[in-house]
C-alpha cells in the first residue's frame, strides 16, 4: 500500500543537544499508527517536524510524496493536527474557532457533524475561556478533524478526556480509518492505544527502537498459560519438577514456548488427580511489551 | 492569502477590544472637540482641528497595542501551531497579519478624519473655513498632508513593534518598547539634534525619521533634521521595509 508519510534519516538538535537521531519510518495510507515512548523521547518533536512547525538539521520528510520543511508545506493542505495542547483564542466561542478554520462550501455541515460526534453541542456557542480542560481538548480534536483531512496527527489527544469521551474519540478514529484516513497518534494511555492502533512506532531517546504491527509487538512479549486448579501449590511443584518454567507468584503461570504442547501439562494434572478449574492464555499487553522493549533498549544518549 | 486575511479579520472582529478601541477613539475626539468649543482660549479650535482633536495621538497608542497583540497573541495562546501547520507558508501568514494591521490603522485614520470633519461642521461651522488658505495650502489640505505624514511615522513605529512582537513572542515587550521609543523620540529630540549637528551622518537614524510630520507642518525644522521632506519620507519607508523584513526572517526561522 502507498505511504502517506515517509521520514528519512531525520536528525535534529536543540542548540548542541541532539534530540532526534537518524529517524526513519513510513506510515501507510489508511493505517492507525501509534507513536509511543517515554517522556522526552521525541514524540512531539517528530510530530512537529512532520508538520513543518520546527526545522531539522538534515534528513527528508515526504507527505503524499511531496517534501515538507518548516518553510514549505503545500502538501499539508489535507492534514489535520492537534499538537501538545489545543491552541484556543479565549475571546472566541468553540463554534467561532471551527468557523475560522473550516474551509469549503459544506463547512457548516461538517462543523455540525464534528460537534455532534464529539458531543459538544451544549457549550459550543460559549466563549472558550470558560471551557474545562476536557472541553478545550475536544475543541482541539474537532479543529483537527473538521476539514475531513486525509492524514490526521494527534499528539496526546486523550489528555483530560473522561472515559465516555475517550470511547467517542476511539470510535471516531476507527471510523475515520475505515473511510481511508491515515492517523498518527501518540498517547501515554497505552491501554487506549492498544484498542486502536494497527502499527506501533517505539521511540526512545530520540531514536526509533521498533516499528512493527501491533500484533508483532504483542507477540514479542512473554506469553503464559494460566491454569487454575484445586491445589495450585502441589501443581507448581510437579510442574517445576517436570522442567517447566513458571512465573513468580502464587498462581500457576507457565511460560509458553513455541514447541510447547498442552497435552503433557494436562497429563501431570490428571495423573496426580488435581482438579483443573480454568485454563487461560495470557498475552502481554502493550504496556508490558513496551516496558520489556525499553528495558532491553541499549540506546545510549 | 485571501483566506488568511479573512481569518485575521475574523479574529479581530471577535475581540471586544476592537469595538472598545473605536468607541474610545471617538469619545476622545468628541471630548476634545467639546472642550475646544467650551474653552476656546485653552483649546484653540483651529489648532485642535489640525491635530484631529488629539485623535491621531490616541491612534498611535492604540495601534501600538493592537499590532503587538495581533502577532504576540498567537504565541501567547499557542494558536501559532494551528496557523503554521496548514498549507500556507510562513511568509503568507505573517504578511496577512501586516495587511490586516494596515487596514485597521487605515480604518482608524478614516474614523478620526470623518469625526474631525463632523465636529468642524457641527461645532465650529463659523469659527474657521476649510477652504481658506493657510500658508500655501487650504486648512483641509493641511489636515490631510499632516495626517498622511503622521501615518507614515505611525508605520515606522508599528513596523518596529511588529518586529519586537515576533522576536520576543510577547506583546508586553513590544508595546513597552513601542511606547518608550515613541516618547523617547519626543523627549530626546533636542539631544539628538545636538548630536546630528556634530556628526551629520546621524541624521539617518530612525528616531530622526519620526520628525517627518513636524517638518511637513514647520519647514524650518529642516535646520535640525538636516534632511528634506522627501528624504525623510524615503528614510521612513526604508526603515519600515527593513524592520518588517527582519521580522519576516525571524518568523521564518522560529520553531513553534
Amino acid at each position: 500500500m502507498a505511504n502517506i508519510l515517509e521520514v528519512k534519516h531525520l536528525n535534529k538538535s536543540f542548540g548542541r543537544k541532539p534530540v532526534l537521531h537518524d529517524i526513519s519510518f513510513t506510515v501507510q495510507k489508511g493505517r492507525i499508527v501509534g507513536l509511543v515512548g517515554p517522556n522526552g523521547a521525541g514524540k512531539s518533536t517528530i510530530m512537529k517536524t512532520v508538520l513543518g512547525l520546527t526545522d531539522f538539521s538534515n534528513g527528508e520528510i515526504l507527505v503524499e510524496g511531496q517534501t515538507v520543511t518548516a518553510t514549505k508545506h503545500t502538501s499539508l493542505a489535507y492534514v489535520g493536527a492537534l499538537i501538545e495542547y489545543p491552541g484556543i483564542y479565549p475571546f472566541m466561542s468553540g463554534l467561532d474557532h471551527l468557523k475560522l478554520f473550516a474551509t469549503g462550501d459544506d463547512q457548516n455541515q461538517r462543523i455540525d457533524e464534528v460537534v455532534t460526534e464529539l458531543r459538544m453541542t451544549k457549550y459550543i456557542k460559549r466563549k472558550a475561556k470558560s471551557y474545562s480542560l476536557g472541553m478545550k481538548q475536544k475543541l482541539g480534536i474537532a479543529l483537527a478533524l473538521v476539514n475531513h483531512p486525509n492524514f490526521v496527527v494527534l499528539d496526546e489527544p486523550m489528555n483530560g478526556l473522561d472515559p465516555e469521551s475517550n470511547k467517542d474519540l476511539r470510535n471516531i478514529i476507527t471510523n475515520l480509518a475505515k473511510k481511508g484516513t491515515t492517523i498518527l497518534i501518540s498517547s501515554h494511555i497505552l491501554s487506549e492505544l492498544e484498542k486502536l492502533v494497527n502499527d506501533v512506532l517505539v521511540i526512545d531517546k530520540g531514536r526509533i527502537v521498533s516499528q512493527s504491527s501491533m500484533r508483532n509487538l504483542m507477540n514479542r512479549g512473554k506469553k503464559y498459560l494460566v491454569i487454575k486448579s484445586a491445589d495450585d501449590a502441589k501443581a507448581k511443584n510437579l510442574l517445576m519438577a517436570a522442567g517447566y518454567e513458571l512465573a513468580d507468584g502464587d498462581d500457576v503461570r507457565i511460560l509458553e514456548t513455541d514447541a510447547q504442547k498442552l497435552m503433557p501439562i494436562l497429563k501431570i494434572y490428571v495423573e496426580n488427580d488435581i482438579e483443573i478449574l480454568d485454563i487461560q492464555h495470557q498475552q502481554s499487553d502493550l504496556e508490558t511489551s513496551l516496558l520489556t522493549l525499553l528495558a532491553n533498549d541499549q540506546v545510549t544518549e | 492569502m485571501l483566506t488568511l486575511i479573512h481569518q485575521e479579520t475574523f479574529k479581530l472582529m471577535h475581540k471586544k477590544s476592537t469595538y472598545f478601541v473605536s468607541l474610545f477613539l471617538a469619545g476622545m475626539i468628541i471630548l476634545f472637540g467639546v472642550l475646544a468649543k467650551l474653552y476656546p482660549n485653552s483649546f484653540d479650535p483651529k489648532s485642535m482641528f489640525n491635530i484631529n482633536f488629539t485623535g491621531i495621538e490616541w491612534i498611535t497608542f492604540l495601534m501600538i497595542a493592537a499590532s503587538a497583540s495581533i502577532v504576540a497573541m498567537e504565541f501567547q495562546y499557542g494558536t501559532v501551531k494551528e496557523l503554521l501547520y496548514r498549507k500556507y507558508n510562513r511568509g503568507q501568514v505573517l504578511v496577512s497579519k501586516w495587511i490586516v494591521t494596515f487596514i485597521y490603522s487605515l480604518y482608524m485614520y478614516v474614523l478620526a478624519l470623518v469625526l474631525t470633519l463632523v465636529l468642524k461642521v457641527v461645532l465650529f461651522n463659523h469659527t474657521f473655513e476649510l477652504g481658506k488658505l493657510s500658508g500655501s495650502h487650504t486648512v483641509i489640505e493641511n489636515l490631510l498632508i499632516s495626517m498622511g505624514s503622521q501615518f507614515i511615522g505611525l508605520w515606522l513605529v508599528l513596523s518596529l513593534v511588529l518586529l519586537l512582537a515576533t522576536m520576543f513572542k510577547s506583546s508586553t515587550v513590544a508595546v513597552s518598547a513601542g511606547f518608550i521609543g515613541y516618547f523617547a523620540a519626543n523627549i530626546a529630540a533636542s539631544l539628538m539634534f545636538g548630536l546630528i549637528g556634530k556628526w551629520e551622518w546621524l541624521k539617518w537614524n530612525p528616531l530622526n525619521m519620526l520628525s517627518l510630520s513636524t517638518q511637513v507642518m514647520t519647514p524650518s525644522y529642516r535646520e535640525f533634521t538636516k534632511l528634506t521632506v522627501d528624504q525623510l519620507v524615503m528614510g521612513n519607508l526604508g526603515y519600515i521595509v527593513v524592520f518588517l523584513f527582519l521580522g519576516y526572517l525571524i518568523f521564518k526561522k522560529r520553531n513553534v
